[in-house]
């Protein structure tokens, strides 16, 4: 078994230029190619196995059908779709109100960040104006929002590779931002805060305070403790650097976003290039990638929590006074006071509660950053109240596509580590 | 633009579409601006070569594909169109590639030019059926393993046709015919005034006094016609009586109370105990509902 | 069913025989208890109440974690809410879980994982249903792809409302089926 493919090495050269895998596992990856068989092997069949679709680290319903050659992985076959609930088809259903909560529900662990989208794309159909506080409210929620999908993905990643302690901490910082959550709209999870043409309430007064001192206090303090266990730790090194290195060219011939594609080094950042309500008055930096692999995309991810904390303090200093909402009484309702004593306010509050609004015509297709990349709606419009098409664009889907060609060459157990690294969460990947 | 969307580069929609003309030639049939996005609107055949000079001409630059989405027509002679949202970055611009399809016509696929076309169109291709000549890998993607349909498509219902439960017999899941226990409530807000389809209930009485129910559902300016003609002929009197007495018989229907004060069976000792059975569900039922 | 007071003298209260509640410890019962052990070096006590004691104080759950409301389980066993402070910790293992959680939506195409699931767990199990999708739907029944109620697919013991239930809901979730498992008695007769 000695030099077993002189005669055709593009396909090891092109998996070695990708993974770097080490010359030696190469052999034995391609030793039973029967191609090449030579007297005295014997061939041993590779096989199959099935990750899931109930597994602690598959993030959720996800089924890998792995063939394995021995212990390192020759290819994956995810199978998706065990989520797959039909919210596109029940949007089609639903009101424009009604079906904001759905977008809860797509990404469960960054529910806000859902929202926007949608209401950035009926509000580009509606042409709306939006008040500037509203605005100032809706990035200040997405980056809480952003805090709490990282604090989510970054323990669970660090889990997936062995350590315990750095979840149990930053899942106590996540529980702030739920106790935060519950304060602005009242519910813990699914906040369905958001509303084409502002927010649904103003917050309370003491809450901007609490989260102010939070962003400085407890934060950086539990934040900061928890990341330093492993950032520099040798285990979690061992497991993260160079596993699944993705090009530059990879990362967007296959659709990547978000911070798998700034961690190939792309610096591309919807908030930055393609700035929605009030980001474009924000600073903040965007971390980018050296090497791509899924160490790159823990950092990228550590560093970006630092910068929302960061574009919250500046919506905290510069939020203005005013309506949370847009003014115009046919597609926001009046606030109950107002409603108790007009009519004209009464009649706008029933319309808008059983009939909705109705968008003009057109098609659209509105993405903003969410904390796992470019989560985009492709909004139909037929001009009635209820949405003709929603095509929801989920991050999750190109990025668990790529899954096949980012772990092939590489060992069973890091599957985990790249799933982890690549945050992908069911609701919304499946719909 | 008052609304505060994504600020992408849309000053450039005017040059883009000017391009698009230039480069893709015969393939493209329309280009569209609406909100101020770009539409261009293309030829099946010429789709791989008009989305190749798309990602590869200077000055174009489509680097990402980002989503394929298919949307729906049912009144259309090609029902079925497959979009594509194309994302230059280094242009800052966005785009969608409209292309037609039906059910026969296989859409040519683009996973040549994007591997994450594979699954998009796999996706497309299990929610809409719209097949697509060359991707290697068609097999439906999130619906069920054995999934009958296309479940996006407008005409397929959505509750679906079968429902799943756990058959104790055979010891697996089984697949059954749906059955909701409260059907979809689904609000139809267009205004009758507005060339509603249908009757509202009650309002075929007015129409046809003398028959009872319409044999044929009117529409709605047929009922506003009967509607004038009923009102100038007799002004409609007042209804004496809101909750008009009828047959002795119907009372039980109704729970209009008693026929008389003879009529009903003596009142239980116990108002939660029904009187025997006897008397059945009508009579003496009514009895105990009516206390 | 009020807590029973222990401290009067016994059949003062009037509580029925079988009837079970919650019992307050009283220092009385401990030393009692406590003078038992120390003079006999052993305790006596039914097999039943050996036998319900062991099930309630290990409720180890299968994390059976489907969509929204996984999050919400994880969240009630991280350090806040610390369910293992009721002896109730996850297992990634069926065959070594005693209930499963169903949280979160279940689909058509996961329910035959959901069932085989469940027929590998052993003898005696319990399944808690967490959130609206699970116990019939929710928000989601009627999609044309989703299960109206995990009920539909294996036997509930415990139903726990919400949209996701708060993780305190899951909690009383499942001190509820502790409770349950303490009524209900464990030996077939």
């Amino acid at each position: 078994m000695s030099d077993v493919h002189t005669d055709a090495p593009t396909r090891a050269e092109e998996v070695n230029a990708r993974t770097a895998v080490d010359p030696a596992v190469e052999k034995i990856l391609h030793a039973t190619d029967s191609a090449h068989a030579e007297p005295g092997d014997v061939a041993i069949q590779n096989y199959t196995i099935n990750f899931g679709p109930q597994h602690p680290a598959a993030h959720g319903v996800l089924r890998l059908v792995m063939e394995l050659d021995g212990e390192i992985v020759e290819r994956i076959d995810p199978h998706v779709g065990l989520l797959h609930r039909g919210t596109e088809k029940l949007i089609e259903y639903k009101t424009y109100a009604q079906a904001i909560p759905y977008f809860d529900r797509l990404d469960y662990c960054s529910p806000m960040c859902m929202e926007h989208s949608f209401v950035l794309a009926a509000e580009k159909l509606l042409d709306l104006e939006v008040p500037l506080r509203a605005q100032y409210l809706r990035v200040f929620c997405a980056e809480l929002t952003r805090i709490k999908n990282h604090m989510l993905n970054l323990g669970s990643h660090v889990m997936d590779v062995g350590a315990m302690t750095p979840n149990l901490w930053l899942f106590e910082l996540r529980e702030d931002c739920m106790n935060f959550y519950e304060r602005i709209s009242g519910a813990r999870m699914h906040a369905n805060y958001f509303r084409v043409g502002g927010v649904h309430q103003d917050v309370p007064l003491k809450l901007l305070a609490d989260i102010g001192d939070w962003l400085d206090t407890r934060l950086p303090r539990l934040f900061e403790d928890a990341i330093s266990l492993v950032a520099d730790n040798r285990i979690f090194k061992q497991r993260n650097v160079d596993i699944a290195t993705v090009s530059r060219d990879d990362a967007i011939a296959w659709g990547f976003s978000g911070p798998m594609i700034r961690a190939a080094g792309v610096p591309w950042d919807l908030r930055k290039s393609q700035p929605y309500d009030v980001y474009d008055r924000m600073d903040f930096d965007v971390p980018v990638g050296t090497r791509g692999d899924c160490y790159d995309r823990f950092m990228v991810r550590v560093e970006e929590v630092r910068q929302s904390a960061r574009i919250m303090r500046q919506c905290l200093n510069e939020m203005p006074e005013g309506p949370v909402a847009t003014t115009d009484r046919k597609v926001a309702p009046p606030k109950r006071g107002e409603m108790k004593r007009s009519m004209e306010a009464l009649i706008h509050h029933f319309k808008l509660y059983t009939e909705g609004y109705h968008v003009p015509a057109g098609e659209v297709y509105v993405a903003t950053e969410s904390p796992k990349g470019e989560f985009g709606v492709y909004l139909v419009s037929d001009g009635s109240n209820k949405p003709y098409r929603c095509k929801i664009r989920p991050t999750a889907f190109s990025h668990l596509q790529a899954m096949d060609f980012m772990s092939r060459g590489h060992m069973l157990a890091d599957t985990t580590a790249i799933l982890g690294a690549m945050d992908i969460v069911f609701g919304e990947c499946d719909r | 633009m008052k609304a505060p969307a994504p600020a992408w580069a849309s000053s450039l929609n005017e040059a883009t579409m000017e391009a698009a003309r230039a480069t893709l030639g015969a393939a493209l049939l329309d280009t569209i601006e609406i909100a101020g996005e770009v539409q261009l609107h293309v030829t099946r055949d010429g789709l791989v070569a008009a989305m190749t000079a798309l990602r590869d001409t200077p000055g174009l630059e489509y680097q990402q594909l980002m989503e394929i989405a298919g949307v729906d027509y049912p009144s259309r002679a090609e029902r079925f169109e497959v979009v594509y949202c194309l994302l230059s970055l280094t242009r800052n611009h966005r785009l969608h590639v409209h292309v037609g399809a039906t059910e026969e016509t296989p859409v040519p696929s683009v996973t040549g030019l994007w591997p994450v076309a594979g699954w998009l169109e796999r996706e497309v291709y299990d929610l809409y059926g719209v097949l697509f000549a060359g991707n290697r890998d068609l097999r439906r993607i999130l619906t069920d393993y054995g999934f009958r349909g296309h479940p996006f498509r407008k005409d397929f219902p959505l509750s679906g046709y079968v429902e799943m439960r756990y058959s104790e017999e055979q010891k697996r899941v089984v697949y059954e015919p749906v059955k909701l226990a409260q059907d979809f409530r689904s609000f139809d807000f267009e205004s009758p005034w507005e060339g509603a389809e249908y009757v509202l209930p009650g309002d075929e009485k007015a129409a046809l006094p003398e028959a009872k129910g319409a044999p044929t559902p009117l529409t709605a300016t047929q009922v506003q016609k009967a509607d004038a003609a009923q009102s100038a002929k007799a002004a409609p009197s007042a209804p004496s009586e809101p909750y008009a007495k009828k047959d002795a018989g119907s009372t039980a229907e109704t729970g209009a109370g008693k026929p008389g004060p003879d009529g009903g069976e003596p009142k239980p000792a116990d108002p939660d105990v029904l009187p025997g059975k006897s008397s059945g569900p009508a009579g003496g039922g009514t009895g105990g509902q009516n206390q | 069913m009020g807590v029973e007071a222990h401290s009067g003298p016994v059949g003062l209260v009037n509580a029925p025989e079988s009837g079970r509640g919650v019992v307050a410890p009283d220092q009385g019962f401990f030393d009692s208890l406590n003078g038992e052990l120390t003079d006999k070096g052993f305790l006596v006590t039914s097999t039943e109440d050996l036998f319900q004691w062991a099930r309630t104080g290990s409720l180890w759950w299968m994390t059976f974690g489907l969509a929204c409301c996984a999050v919400e389980m994880i969240h009630v066993n991280m350090p806040r809410y610390d369910m293992e402070r009721f002896g109730a910790a996850p297992r990634a293992s069926p065959r070594q879980s005693d209930v499963m959680i169903v949280a979160g939506t279940l689909c058509n195409k996961m329910a035959p994982a959901l069932r085989r699931v469940y027929d590998q767990m052993s003898e005696p199990k319990y399944v808690i249903s967490m959130g609206s999708c699970a116990n019939g739907g929710g928000y989601y029944h009627y999609s044309y792809s989703v299960v109206r109620g995990c009920d539909r697919i294996v036997p509930v013991d415990i139903y726990v409302p919400g949209c996701p239930p708060t993780a305190e809901a899951l909690l009383y979730g499942v001190m509820q089926l502790q409770r349950k498992i303490r009524r209900s008695g464990s030996i077939e007769r």
